[in-house]
């Protein structure tokens, strides 16, 4: 196997549930040890969700959702709410070049996560704390909350609507995810200064700010002409016809947009030039833009009479853009994931065979990343608490015995 | 004896040669951290997101854009066009130059140029180039034209937008707000560069990075597909058959968002409607209850939260350890007290659009903050750029009136 980006950067990891997960597993597919600290005083509920339980038999080692995001880790237990477990924990911390932590801020104070605590450790580390808003500034700072409450809070999802509708929420747990590589980008360009200047420092994540980041042109438009709540719908400033359209079956979408008069004409050619697609007021981008509403209804007709996956294909030869709108079923199936090679295959000694997402970047010279089974519960406590920490066996069994490890 | 960097990579060079969003925001990305970064734009009229709405004042001009002018921060301009032999020999020598080259064209396009990776890899070995597409540099779909709508719509996260679906005919799936495939895409681009740039450091060799902003978006569907392949439950939009789905609720004067899967956020809740005698059944009192009668729960809970404005909902919830949250518009987050207190805007001064906020970062830092300057005119950089390059005053006039820059 060839050399993996990250080998000698090691993370001690106290996150859990989605975003801090999804930043430590690029970490770690790169090639960082990444030590996951979990405890059953609080377990990462990735592993107990009965939605992602396989075969719905219970088991902590057994949750497709927990694997989907842990897979390449190292996984100890410790119990971080009483002082053993914190000294522990602060062992751990001065081994490693970073920490990553994504409790509320109450919580991190309460278990010794806060900045302050973690550089007095160590003082060249590079913390990393994802939270909803950030754990600076006003009462917000202190809120429980996950995910899609980040969208809420800055306008995404009043922004997500039909046009003239109530907000709506963008499928799953977006800012989860978005914020994930730009921590990571972030976090190395961090190291990168301390293995420069030797000097630490803390990244305080806000999801809502990373989502602000990436609603460039609402934010734009208030800051520089004062306009307040624009729900677009699928229509674009730039692309008419811009939307999904139904296709034959049941909830079955094809997304289509045309950013010029030749896809405009390849996308006629295809229809076989009905009689309203040739209307004066649809010639260019100008008019379709202004009559998009009509444009949308006249191509839903005849989408509808077609099989989403083998229509996209046919718009796409005909060179207009075009994609199915693909439900999980299609999206496991899809020919060109499995051609790019997206997924993966385990074959786990508690759930046997299994597919799991891979990473959706590729490098040519680092062509295999470390895609190590997820770990159970506790899985290294051995080789992590006696090899790096210097325990003795007969240290961790006591440690266990009194749910220090635990 | 030089003083201590203050950002974390103005030792790095970044060629540009990318337009609209992906690429422009993974290059804006490392102009924040203090690189270097050229970004190359067409002679005839620059990167097309200047023709792009919103404008400053309204009025279109390729000064003004929003996105152009955010996307760009802290990058210098230069007009070229690399189809031209003179101008591919600009390319070569600012490529054989540079840490890392970002660019976000169709596969196949840069190596039709004779700018392909094995060509620049040749020039400079140290070379990170950074592909972003919207399928990827191989598999069925690689010539498939990609926009923001057709990456995002066709990832299970697309299907899923928005969630909670009442009436699967009427209710099409949307789009994310902000380009969020594209954004995605410049995100896992970024982080991906500095993976081979830790690489680079240790073996001495550049890369090449293939990052398509579908797979970006089709990896934030992870808990959508797990079902499927652990319980053999294929995903559903539909709120009928939805597991614990949420959305925005309204309220007396505007929405929240809450959301009472643990048991404990379900008290919570309660208390914070004034524990109601309806709520008090025991047939809501776990998970698999409220997830059951949810269609008798939801309107119940939907018709107490009307009762309540959105400041008391937020604060009386959160101090009884409930997870709720106010839903705001754009101008109501962009004025909010908490977001002030943090900078999250930064006040930039351009010569043609005027003064006014911007986003300031991604994420927050203390010792090596992201910094913003503004973006560059059309071609501000040429004569700097091209003299460094040893281009004479006479040279640069010829490549001007040959079109090249």
């Amino acid at each position: 196997m060839s050399r993996l980006p990250l080998e000698g950067i090691r993370v001690a990891d106290f996150s859990w549930i989605i975003n801090g997960p999804q930043i430590a597993q690029w970490l770690a597919t790169m090639g960082a040890e990444v030590i996951k600290v979990e405890s059953n005083v609080y377990i990462d509920i990735g592993r107990t969700n009965p939605a992602g339980m396989a075969d719905r038999i219970p088991g902590p080692n057994r949750n497709g959702y927990f694997h989907a995001l842990n897979y390449g880790k190292k996984a100890i237990n410790l119990n971080l709410s009483i002082p053993r477990g914190r000294d522990l924990a602060y062992d751990l911390i001065r081994k490693s070049d970073f920490v990553l932590e994504c409790f509320p801020a109450p919580a991190a104070k309460k278990l010794g996560l806060t900045w302050d605590d973690v550089r007095a450790v160590k003082s060249d580390i590079v913390m990393i704390s994802v939270s909803l808003l950030g754990k600076t500034g006003l009462d917000p700072a202190n809120w429980v909350g996950w995910g899609p409450m980040a969208c809420c809070f800055v306008g995404m999802y009043d922004a997500q609507g039909y046009p003239g509708g109530p907000p709506r929420q963008t499928g799953g747990t977006w800012p989860d995810y978005a914020i994930a590589t730009s921590v990571v980008f972030h976090a190395l360009a961090a190291l990168r200064h301390r293995n420069r200047t030797g000097e630490g420092q803390w990244i305080d994540a806000s999801m809502g700010e990373t989502v602000i980041g990436q609603m460039h042109e609402w934010y734009m438009d208030y800051f520089m002409n004062g306009h307040d709540r624009r729900q677009l719908g699928n229509r674009d400033a730039a692309m008419a016809p811009h939307n999904t359209y139904p296709c034959a079956g049941y909830d079955k979408w094809i997304a289509i947009a045309v950013a010029n008069d030749s896809e405009w004409t390849a996308l006629k050619n295809l229809m076989g030039n009905p009689t309203w697609a040739g209307d004066a007021r649809f010639a260019d981008q100008f008019g379709r833009l202004t009559h998009a509403d009509e444009i949308d209804r006249h191509l839903a007709e005849w989408t509808r009479g077609f099989e989403h996956i083998e229509l996209a294909n046919r718009l796409q030869a005909a060179g207009v853009a075009a994609g199915p709108v693909l439900d999980s079923v299609e999206l496991h199936d899809d020919p060109h994931l499995k051609e790019w090679g997206y997924f993966w295959k385990m074959n786990h000694h508690e759930v046997g065979e299994r597919i799991l997402p891979g990473m959706p970047v590729k490098m040519r010279n680092v062509p295999q990343l470390n895609y190590s089974y997820p770990p159970d519960v506790g899985q290294h406590n051995r080789e992590i608490f006696g090899g790096l920490l210097g325990l003795s066996d007969a240290e961790i069994t006591s440690l266990m015995e009194e749910k220090v490890i635990y | 004896m030089s003083a201590r960097p203050t950002q974390a990579l103005d030792d790095l060079k970044v060629l540009e040669f990318a337009e609209m969003l992906s690429g422009p925001m993974c290059g804006k990305m490392f102009a924040g951290m203090g690189a270097q970064v050229i970004k190359i734009e067409s002679p005839n009229g620059g990167d097309p997101i200047r023709r792009h709405p919103p404008f400053a004042g309204g009025e279109p001009h390729p000064e003004k854009s929003g996105s152009y002018l955010y996307l760009n921060t802290g990058k210098h301009s230069l007009t070229l066009n690399p189809t031209t032999p003179s101008g591919a020999e600009i390319f070569r020598r600012l490529a054989a130059d540079a840490d890392i080259l970002i660019e976000n064209h169709p596969p196949g396009l840069m190596a039709s140029l004779g700018l392909g990776y094995d060509a620049l890899n040749a020039l400079n070995p140290r070379l990170i180039m950074v592909s972003i597409s919207a399928f990827g540099q191989a598999g069925p779909y690689r010539d498939w034209k990609g926009a923001d709508l057709i990456e995002f719509a066709m990832s299970l996260t697309g299907y899923n937008t928005p969630t909670m679906v009442a009436d699967v005919e009427r209710e099409n799936p949307l789009r994310a707000p902000g380009h969020a495939a594209e954004m995605m895409g410049a995100a896992n681009a970024a982080a991906a560069a500095m993976f081979a740039l830790f690489n680079r450091d240790a073996t001495g060799r550049g890369d090449w990075l293939d990052v398509p902003c579908w797979q970006a978006v089709v990896n934030t569907a992870k808990l959508e597909m797990a079902p499927l392949t652990y319980l053999r439950s294929p995903f559903s939009r539909e709120r009928a058959k939805s597991s614990g789905g949420m959305e925005p609720l309204p309220c007396k004067d505007g929405y929240v968002y809450t959301l009472w899967a643990a048991d404990a956020h379900w008290v919570a809740l309660k208390k914070l409607l004034g524990d109601p005698p309806e709520l008090d059944s025991e047939l809501f009192n776990d998970l698999a209850g409220r997830h059951q009668y949810d269609d008798a729960l939801r309107p119940m809970i939907r018709e107490h939260l009307l009762k309540y404005d959105t400041d008391y909902l937020v604060r009386e919830g959160q101090r009884l350890g409930l997870t709720i949250g106010p839903v705001y518009t754009v101008g109501q987050a962009a004025n909010h007290p908490h977001l002030r207190a943090r900078d999250a805007f930064v006040t930039i001064d351009h010569p043609i659009a005027g003064r006014f906020e911007y986003p300031r970062a991604l994420v927050q830092m203390t010792g090596t903050p992201v910094s913003s300057s503004r973006a560059p005119l059309l071609g501000e950089h040429n004569g700097a750029i091209l003299a460094r390059l040893g281009y004479s005053l006479e040279d640069q006039q010829a490549l001007r009136a040959a079109g090249v820059i």
